[in-house]
Parts: C-alpha cells; sequence; structure tokens
C-alpha cells in the first residue's frame, strides 16, 4: 500500500527534513507517525499525497511512484486518499454539505448524487442538522467531522490525517479519534501524523517515531496505543 | 483590453475604407500602354493578347493611330482646328487595358505596369502613378502601424488580462488548494479562470467596437467634409466578418493571459 525507500527531503540551503527513511505500511493498517515537532511527520504525509518531491528516495502508494506522477496522475492519486488536516481546510463560504459534495463533483458525480452522498455521510457523523451550516457556525470537532467526512465520500482506500485532533478539545479529539478508529474497521488505511498516539478504541495501531528527521522506531502492534 | 482592440479596430476602419477608395479609383482607371512606331502590324496582335492574357487584365483594346488621332480631334470639339496639317499618324498606336476588379489595388496597378515596360514593342506605360504609389505608401504606412500600435497595446493587454486573472487566483487561492487536495483534475480547477478571462476579453471587444461605431457615426460628417474623397455614406464600418475577428481576437487575447498566469501561478 505504501512504501518508502532511502526517501530523504531537503529544504534549501539545509533544512534535512528526512533523512533515509524506509518504511513499508499494509493495507487497512492503523499508523500513527508520531514525534515532535520539526521531526518530519507533515512532511512525510505531504510525500505521500505528493504536495512535496522527495529529495531522493522513492515514495510508492497504491503500486505508483509517487515522485513521477504527472499532474493529471497526481489528481488521481489524491482521488484515492482522504486528507484531513488540524486546520480543516473547509471553504468559509459553503455550507457543511457543500464542502463534502465538493469533493464528491470533482471526480465527476452529478450534483444531486454528490449533496445526496454528502447528506447521508454527513448523518453518519452525527450532524444531519448541520448540513446547511456554514463553517463559522459550527465548533471545532464539528468542522473536523466535516472534513472526515469530506475525507470519506470518495470511499477512500486511506486516509492521511495531520494533527487532526490538534485544534479540538479534548471530548472532540477522543470521537475524532472514535471515528478514524470506525473507518479503519471498515478497511481502510488510516496514518495519523501526531505529537503522540492517542486512544483508538479497541483497534490495534502501530507508531512511528520520527525525530529531527529520522526514522528511529517502528513499534509494533499495540491494543490501544496511549498517550 | 478595449483600449487595444479600439486602436487595432481603428487602424482597421481606415485600411479597409482605404483600401476600398483604392478599388474605387481603379475602377475608373485603365493603364494605356503606348507602342513603338516601328512595331509591324502582325506583331500587335500576338502582343494584344498576351496583354490579355495576365491574370489582372480584364480587357485590353488596340488604339490605332487613325483611331486616337479621331477621338483625340473629338476631344478638342471647336478648337480641333490647331491640330488642322497634323500627319494623322502623329499620335502612337496604343493598348487600352482595363484590370480585374480584385487587381485595382496600387501594388497590382503597379505590378502590371512593370510587366507592360517590358514587353518588346511597348516604348511607354501611362497610369496615374503618382496617386497610386502614395495610397500604396500610405497603405503599407497604416498597416505598419496598426501592428505597432494595435500589436504592442495587444500585448500589454495579454499582460492586463494575465494580471487580472493573477489577482483572481489569489483571491481563490483557499478554494484551488482545497480542490487540488480532493483531486479536482487540472481542467476543472484552470476552467473558471479560463472562461472568466474569455469573458473579460469578449467584453472588451465588445465595448471597443461600440466606441469605434460611436465614434465614427460622430466624426463621419466631418472626415468626409475634411478629406473631401467620401460621402457621408462612403466611410464605412468594419465588415461583420472583421468584427467577429475582432471578437474572437478579444476572446483568445482573454483566455490567454488567464492561461499563462495559471501556468505561473499553480
Amino acid at each position: 500500500m505504501i512504501q518508502l525507500f532511502d526517501v530523504s527531503k531537503l529544504y534549501p540551503p539545509d533544512h534535512h527534513a528526512l533523512i533515509d527513511i524506509n518504511l513499508e505500511i499494509a493495507q487497512g493498517e492503523f499508523v500513527f507517525v508520531i514525534g515532535p515537532s520539526g521531526a518530519g511527520k507533515t512532511t512525510l504525509l505531504r510525500l505521500l499525497y505528493r504536495a512535496e518531491d522527495p529529495t531522493a528516495g522513492e515514495v510508492i502508494v497504491n503500486g505508483r511512484n509517487v515522485g513521477r506522477l504527472p499532474v493529471r496522475g497526481v489528481a488521481a492519486l489524491r482521488r484515492e486518499i482522504g486528507l484531513v488536516f488540524q486546520d480543516f481546510k473547509l471553504l468559509p463560504t459553503m455550507t457543511a454539505i457543500d464542502n463534502v459534495a465538493l469533493a464528491a463533483e470533482v471526480v465527476g458525480r452529478s450534483a444531486r448524487e454528490s449533496r445526496r452522498l454528502a447528506r447521508s455521510l454527513l448523518g453518519e457523523l452525527g450532524l444531519a442538522g448541520k448540513s446547511g451550516a456554514k463553517p463559522a457556525e459550527l465548533s471545532g470537532g464539528e468542522q473536523q467531522r466535516v472534513a472526515l467526512a469530506r475525507a470519506l465520500v470518495n470511499d477512500p482506500v486511506m486516509v492521511l490525517a495531520d494533527e487532526p485532533t490538534g485544534s479540538l478539545d479534548s471530548e472532540a479529539a477522543e470521537q475524532t479519534m472514535r471515528l478514524l478508529g470506525a473507518i479503519n474497521e471498515r478497511g481502510t488505511t488510516v496514518v495519523i501524523a501526531s505529537h503522540g498516539a492517542a486512544r483508538i478504541g479497541r483497534l490495534s495501531a502501530r507508531t512511528v517515531l520520527l525525530d529531527g528527521g529520522r526514522l528511529l522506531e517502528v513499534a509494533p502492534h499495540v491494543q490501544e496505543a496511549a498517550l | 483590453m478595449a483600449l487595444a482592440l479600439f486602436v487595432f479596430g481603428g487602424f482597421l476602419i481606415i485600411q479597409e475604407n482605404l483600401y476600398r477608395m483604392a478599388a474605387g479609383w481603379g475602377s475608373g482607371m485603365q493603364l494605356f500602354a503606348y507602342l513603338d512606331g516601328g512595331l509591324a502590324a502582325a506583331e500587335v496582335e500576338p502582343l494584344l493578347g498576351r496583354v490579355a492574357a495576365y491574370p489582372e487584365v480584364e480587357k485590353a483594346r488596340f488604339v490605332s493611330q487613325k483611331e486616337a488621332w479621331e477621338s483625340f480631334r473629338k476631344s478638342l470639339g471647336k478648337q480641333s482646328g490647331v491640330i488642322e496639317g497634323l500627319s494623322a499618324d502623329a499620335l502612337p498606336a496604343s493598348f487600352e487595358i482595363a484590370l480585374k476588379p480584385t487587381a485595382r489595388d496600387p501594388a497590382s496597378v503597379a505590378g502590371v505596369a512593370r510587366r507592360l515596360r517590358a514587353e518588346r514593342g511597348v516604348v511607354q506605360v501611362d497610369y496615374p502613378e503618382e496617386w497610386t504609389e502614395k495610397l500604396s505608401l500610405l497603405l503599407i504606412s497604416i498597416e505598419a502601424a496598426k501592428w505597432i500600435f494595435g500589436g504592442v497595446l495587444l500585448i500589454a493587454a495579454l499582460f492586463i488580462v494575465g494580471n487580472a486573472a493573477k489577482l483572481a487566483i489569489a483571491a481563490r487561492r483557499e478554494e484551488i488548494e482545497v480542490m487540488q487536495l480532493v483531486g479536482a483534475p487540472p481542467g476543472a480547477i484552470h476552467l473558471p479562470f479560463i472562461v472568466e478571462g474569455l469573458v473579460q476579453g469578449l467584453a472588451g471587444a465588445v465595448l471597443s467596437l461600440l466606441l469605434l461605431w460611436a465614434l465614427l457615426a460622430l466624426a463621419s460628417a466631418e472626415l468626409s467634409y475634411t478629406l473631401g474623397l467620401f460621402s457621408i455614406q462612403q466611410i464605412r464600418f468594419l465588415r461583420p466578418e472583421i468584427c467577429a475577428w475582432l471578437l474572437i481576437l478579444g476572446c483568445s487575447i482573454g483566455a490567454a493571459g488567464s492561461f499563462f498566469a495559471l501556468r505561473r501561478q499553480l
């Protein structure tokens, strides 16, 4: 599913964000990429959806060498990946349902079908009554659930989440992690970049520890990885 | 954009009307090729055949010395007594040559005259050379000015549209980023900006045509008085196909400006 071979990322002039990373993540895994600020967690995730190119090495996602994809190939790759961010990245001028439907429309679904899917997903995530609300009218936890619905609307094979609970209170953070756990239970690979591994319920998770751009440790699967 | 197309269109109007004027002059104009007095009668017929076969020539007619003399005498009317005593062969035989309507522009007329002068048996060719050459020079100058002023302004318009697109991209940066993150195809992201540029270009072109039309309507009377060459009705606006080309040019510049801005920005 995800393979990194001797991957390095250098930001000129001399900031080594990642150094010789070798990592494999199998289909259906739940992985925490943890480490302190500046460890290279976000950079690693950005390489997976080709927001960055590696300076050296190869990044393989779903059998495709991500670094060699043409622009259209990158768009196709991202349609197979659900992305979740700390700052949600919702469009402030659009309602919750429109934010979710937008992602469905870009893959070619009709506006009607996209809205039907979006409404259904928002309902599943407990936001049935908020579909007409704009992001500013929603709490942080609700906004993150809208972002999750958007990430899931095209039935992705993997979800990449960069500090998804970073700006949430503990209750909303726990709920978000539970939802990510539930997504993983359906067979979707989930990779989360975070300061520490959170409770994800009854699922097993693996932790990948980064520090100073180096991969220090890959912990085996554990039941209920703790903070 | 509107200004650039206004200048470009303005030159086109001048050019179109001058071409029409040149063609108008040409319709009433004939070339006269005067023949060598020593040319044998048997040589006249083949020479006339050759001249009549020029692709630009509509009609070529042989005017004998006698016919020329008669014509001259008639043109003098009551004053014809002044040529009494002169020989009827004082005037040379000639060809009267009328050109096809498509070949009445100054360049074609000059070209036909050049070829006639090179024919053996032709000693002199007369046509309103000075005027056609001046007109030809004027048309060349207008053609050059159209591309220099109009072209420079059109290139400037391309950059202006590009900058407008850059601002539009900056204003919608967040939306573009989200579209890219959810895997929107590049075409779906680019299309709204291209359409925006295209509409801007079209609006600019329509505005320039309206301005030109209004200006021409206001100034035509003044122009006809000053030039003394046209009646008011004779100063014409651009032909519909030229208007269509200007609209297409506006759309193309608008779309191209947005396209290049997108390539730089995204």
